[in-house]
């Protein structure tokens, strides 16, 4: 009982982490109907514009403020300059091809800057240290990302439901032309969501570098769990992302304390399981 | 009027000469080929026959039919271990390897399509891939039959036996004119397939599938027939790459391995039968020459990419259309 | 489908075939057509001798190839470039951790290149998947780290010899001495895959024979570990005398920080096979990696004058402090040039070569260097060691010399669990 209680924290804090990862390609993905395997790619940039922010500044709120700001108007300046020439849905393969192509070309500029060496970032001093859940001494830090998550997700929720900006994207999503027709400039709108999704990427990177450090080849294997969480919520809502994470996360989780086994298969046999029951994932429109 | 029909009928018999000529040559060419280069040419024209046969096979599903499969691994792999396996522990013997691929490659697919085809769009490339990704972890997992992590080494070559007759496919050269033949059947047969009216009702369902169902099309049959013609041929290619470097990896059925394919079409062009051999060549061979003389040469690559997007968003086919029609036109206005 | 009629012109198909196989004679035409076509080129006897490097210097392996690398380099300087009256010339390819891709570039390096002699490969994976073709071509490959025991073993082939270690090696000794010095109920946590079992095998022999026991094993994905927490439960809820753990590069850096993270260090002793905390890891795992104990054959601080000479060149060069990859680089370096020496630079005869490899002898920066002749491997001291603070700076301190080991050259000394 208690080591499943204990699992089930654990499960709570990946599917979190999860969450912040996945937020970004979400919208993207969702809001915009733009493929981009490069998200994994901003994410170990992000981490890694963190760890110099961490080893010059020491401050780790620094990082988290300073990273999304620089991969975000990075995103800024792909999307105006490249990005915009491709989108729609006949676009597609090119999305893939541009953003693999833009992959390749971050792993090899990250391990020329920072070299090939695992890196760790240390959590900030405030939440480092554990307190006793039952028999184990669990991390701070990874308790105060599932406040993270959270967070993430009202304000993300609130953002696109409530607001004024949130309405014309979810607008133009549904219809550009109706929303350029209202004078509203909708590719400043689409510039604006893709550098969020970045941003929001880079943030990611951050946050989970104290859990799961940053290395060469970390970017693809974000890629393809994000990208996992993202179809099994159901492309286009946030809640989807939400539920997808939770879903994907408490499956890795239990999957490894009790099927070791298939551990690897078993957060793709949980995707397809989903996939044959709702084809367009938890939360997805049918149709889409 | 009945001077330029003449006239265009006249072209055309011209042109369709010239091609055959050229078709000779070119036949010719390839026959001769491994005797007229190094060793190491001819292991890099066995590759590329070989992915272009993985790459043609894969754009029966995402060029013809618009159904974007990032799981191809699975049939390409699956096809490494059935040969690797049979090769090991029964015989080499093409005439009971090559059902063996194909009979187990088909079954895959059938199973694969069945519930992947219920999907469509980004949802059927997330099933593929997890189909693929779960072959993977079995291939890590199962040690005692695929070797685990190391996979499987020591495959034989080939040979073709029947009775007391019996052909090796021993030297690089023999199995280079296997491939050979296996590519020249793989595309004409593909080729038979895109042009039949089975191929037209795939565009059909490429471009409006709706309109095919209303047309009366069971096109979920159509689909699945699809996607087992494209496991098995990814399942021969499996089989000779294995059979070429005697060994089979988990890495065969990895995501990579599809995403390369995928890559493959893309950069040769989606829809055309050609195309793909060009990327399979393109995406084979580049990376190779590049990482000899840069250590920055996953940059290149993705700067390569990127240029194809922006200056050859239909892939070098795209490129080579371009540069035929405006040719035409010379010649047009040159009459 | 199976109808025959085509709905398009048949010139239009045959121009489709036209242009397909132009495709094939043209792919490969970029390189120079030759007029003959040879058997796979052998060594010569002069000129420089060439040497190919396999290694990956991209991925998550990249620290390895370019440590390995930088010793390898440092070393021929050292000579002045030239073994056997002969210069030396290195050709670097890049592998990845693919096996086909490796298979591609051991082709370019021993075929097209026509290297005298090939060196590197890191993943087992690889190397297995290149034993056939040096085999089948008695072409010399040194391997400078892939440890995958078949290669001593059952897959053993004369034209492949290492430098570096067996799987089996680092691990089989720990075993006894956990045994004997910290606990009998022994936790095992390795990565799911072959080095893995290896791992698992070989500590869990001498551990048993010892009076141990292996309470549990855990066997975690491969090869992305993703989050590590569930397997920290896990051990918590074991509640062994010791774990025995091996994991190495991104992995070794998540495993290592989250058994500190859960409070486990300092409670439940950790002990591994020494790639875990090699020095290429240690900095990023910080002080959770403190008291960590494992067996490996060298240590940055390990203390013999060839060592010192060794680490002080390479910090000053890369700027890094050494790592056993280098160690290895190094060594694989120094068998090379021996060996040409004893051969006189002539490199015809890859018999002559693979007859000389088992003399060489020399003071390598882990002791005394030799090969056993049986196993095609390194025969060479294990080290306990332990992750210690020294002047400020985290380091493997040696606590125990743990004897002269050799790969058995089978299976006799394996335990399955």
């Amino acid at each position: 009982m208690e080591t499943l209680i204990i699992q089930l924290l654990n499960g709570l804090v990946f599917s979190m982490l999860l969450f912040t990862m996945a937020a970004g390609l979400s919208l993207i993905f969702g809001q915009m109907d733009v493929i981009n395997l490069a998200h994994g790619s901003f994410y170990l940039l992000g981490g890694y514009i963190g760890l110099t922010m961490v080893r010059r500044l020491g401050s780790f709120w620094l990082a988290l403020v300073v990273a999304p700001l620089v991969v975000g108007a990075l995103g800024l300046a792909l999307e105006y300059f490249f990005l915009r020439r491709l989108y729609g849905r006949h676009r597609h393969l090119d999305q893939v091809l541009f953003t693999f192509g833009l992959a390749l070309i971050a792993a090899d500029l990250i391990r020329w800057n920072w070299g090939a060496y695992v890196e760790s970032v240390p959590p900030p001093e405030l939440l480092s240290g554990q307190i006793p859940v039952f028999t184990v001494q669990f991390p701070v830090y990874r308790l105060s990302l599932i406040a993270v998550g959270v967070t993430l997700a009202l304000g993300l929720g609130l953002l696109l439901e409530r607001t004024r900006i949130g309405a014309i994207i979810r607008a133009g999503v549904a219809d550009a032309e109706m929303v350029s027709a209202l004078g509203i400039d909708i590719h400043k709108v689409f510039a604006g969501v893709f550098a969020l999704g970045v941003a929001l990427a880079a943030l990611a990177g951050v946050l989970g570098a104290p859990v799961l450090n940053l290395y060469p080849g970390l970017d693809f294997e974000i890629l393809i769990l994000t990208l996992v969480v993202v179809v099994v919520g159901g492309l286009g809502t946030l809640r989807g992302a939400f539920f997808g994470s939770l879903l994907i996360g408490m499956a890795d989780t239990f999957g490894k304390a009790f099927l070791p086994e298939f551990a690897l298969f078993l957060i793709f046999a949980v995707m397809a399981v989903v996939l044959l029951l709702r084809p367009s994932g938890l939360f997805g429109l049918e149709g889409t | 009027m009945a001077a330029i029909t003449s006239r265009l009928a006249r072209a055309r018999v011209r042109l369709a000469r010239r091609r055959t000529w050229w078709l000779a040559g070119l036949v010719l060419v390839a026959l001769v080929y491994p005797y007229v280069v190094r060793p190491y040419q001819l292991s890099l024209a066995i590759e590329v026959l070989i992915f272009a046969i993985f790459a043609m096979s894969l754009d029966i599903l995402l060029g013809y039919t618009g159904l974007v499969s990032f799981g191809h691994a699975a049939f390409f792999g699956l096809g490494a271990y059935l040969v690797a396996y049979t090769t090991l522990g029964v015989t080499n013997n093409l005439l009971v390897t090559l059902p063996v691929v194909v009979a187990g490659t088909a079954l895959a697919a059938l199973v694969a399509g069945f519930f992947a085809i219920r999907t469509s769009g980004i949802y059927f490339l997330m099933v593929t891939l997890a189909f693929a990704q779960m072959l993977f972890s079995i291939a890590i997992r199962w040690s005692s039959v695929t070797g685990g992590s190391d996979g499987l080494s020591g495959v034989a070559r080939p040979a073709i036996g029947l009775g007391p007759l019996s052909y090796t496919f021993d030297s690089r050269t023999s199995f280079y004119y296997l491939v050979l033949a296996f590519f020249i059947f793989s595309w004409w047969f593909l080729r038979r397939v895109v042009d039949s009216p089975f191929g037209w009702a795939l565009r059909g369902i490429r471009e409006n599938e709706q309109r095919m169902l209303a047309l009366g099309y069971n096109t979920f049959r159509y689909k699945m027939a699809a996607f087992v013609i494209a496991g098995v041929f990814a399942g021969v290619a499996g089989m000779l790459l294995t059979q070429f470097f005697r060994h089979a990896a988990p890495e065969n059925l990895y995501w990579t391995t599809s995403g390369q394919v995928m890559i493959m079409l893309i950069v040769g062009g989606t829809g055309t039968l050609t195309g793909p051999v060009l990327g399979a060549a393109v995406i084979r061979l580049l990376p190779n020459y590049l990482s000899t003389y840069t250590d920055r040469w996953q940059t290149v690559l993705g700067l390569t990419f990127i240029l194809f997007v922006l200056f050859a968003p239909r892939g070098i086919m795209g490129l080579w259309e371009r540069f035929r029609q405006r040719g035409e036109n010379r010649e047009h206005s040159a009459d | 489908m199976g109808d025959k009629k085509t709905v398009r012109p048949s010139g239009m198909s045959r121009r489709q075939f036209l242009r397909t196989a132009g495709i094939v004679v043209g792919a490969t035409a970029a390189a120079p057509l030759l007029s003959a076509c040879g058997p796979l080129a052998g060594g010569r006897a002069t000129g420089p001798v060439k040497i190919g490097l396999l290694l990956p210097y991209s991925d998550i392996y990249a620290v390895l190839g370019e440590s390995i690398t930088a010793a390898m380099e440092m070393y021929f300087e050292e000579v002045g470039n030239e073994a056997g009256g002969r210069t030396i010339e290195l050709i670097k390819e890049d592998t990845e951790i693919k096996p086909d891709v490796a298979q591609q570039k051991a082709r370019k390096l021993v075929e097209q290149d026509e290297v005298d002699l090939v060196a590197g490969v890191v993943s087992s994976g690889v190397l297995l998947a290149l034993r056939d073709y040096f085999d089948a071509n008695k072409k010399l490959l040194i391997c400078a780290n892939a440890g995958a025991n078949p290669i001593s073993r059952d897959r053993k082939t004369p034209y492949i010899w290492r430098t570096s270690f067996s799987n089996w090696q680092p691990n089989w000794p720990v075993g006894k001495w956990a045994a004997e010095n910290v606990g009998k109920r022994a936790f095992i946590s390795v990565p799911d895959y072959a080095a893995g079992e290896n791992t698992i095998t070989s500590f869990a022999h001498s551990f048993v024979n010892a009076g141990g026991e292996i309470i549990g094993v855990q066997r975690t994905p491969f090869p992305n570990m993703g989050d590590p927490a569930p397997f920290m439960a896990e051990i918590a809820d074991a509640e062994p005398d010791l774990v025995y753990a091996f994991y190495s590069g991104g992995a070794a850096v998540t495993f290592v920080k989250a058994y500190a993270d859960f409070g486990l260090a300092g409670n439940i002793p950790l002990l591994s096979s020494g790639f875990m905390v090699e020095e290429d890891v240690l900095p990023a795992q910080g002080e959770a990696a403190l008291g960590v104990r494992s067996g490996l054959h060298w240590a940055l601080l390990l203390d013999n004058p060839v060592n010192q000479a060794f680490t002080a060149a390479y910090k000053e060069r890369t700027g890094r402090d050494a790592n056993v990859f280098a160690v290895q680089g190094y060594d694989t370096a120094r068998v090379i040039v021996e060996m040409l020496n004893r051969v006189e630079g002539d490199t015809t005869d890859v018999d002559k070569m693979v007859e000389v490899l088992p003399d060489i002898q020399f003071d390598s920066p882990r002791g005394p260097f030799r090969f056993d002749a049986k196993s095609q491997n390194p025969s060479q001291h294990i080290y306990l060691r332990e992750v210690r603070e020294v002047d400020g700076v985290l380091h493997n301190v040696i606590i125990e010399d743990l004897g002269e080991i050799a790969d058995p050259g089978d299976n006799s000394k394996d335990l399955e669990v």
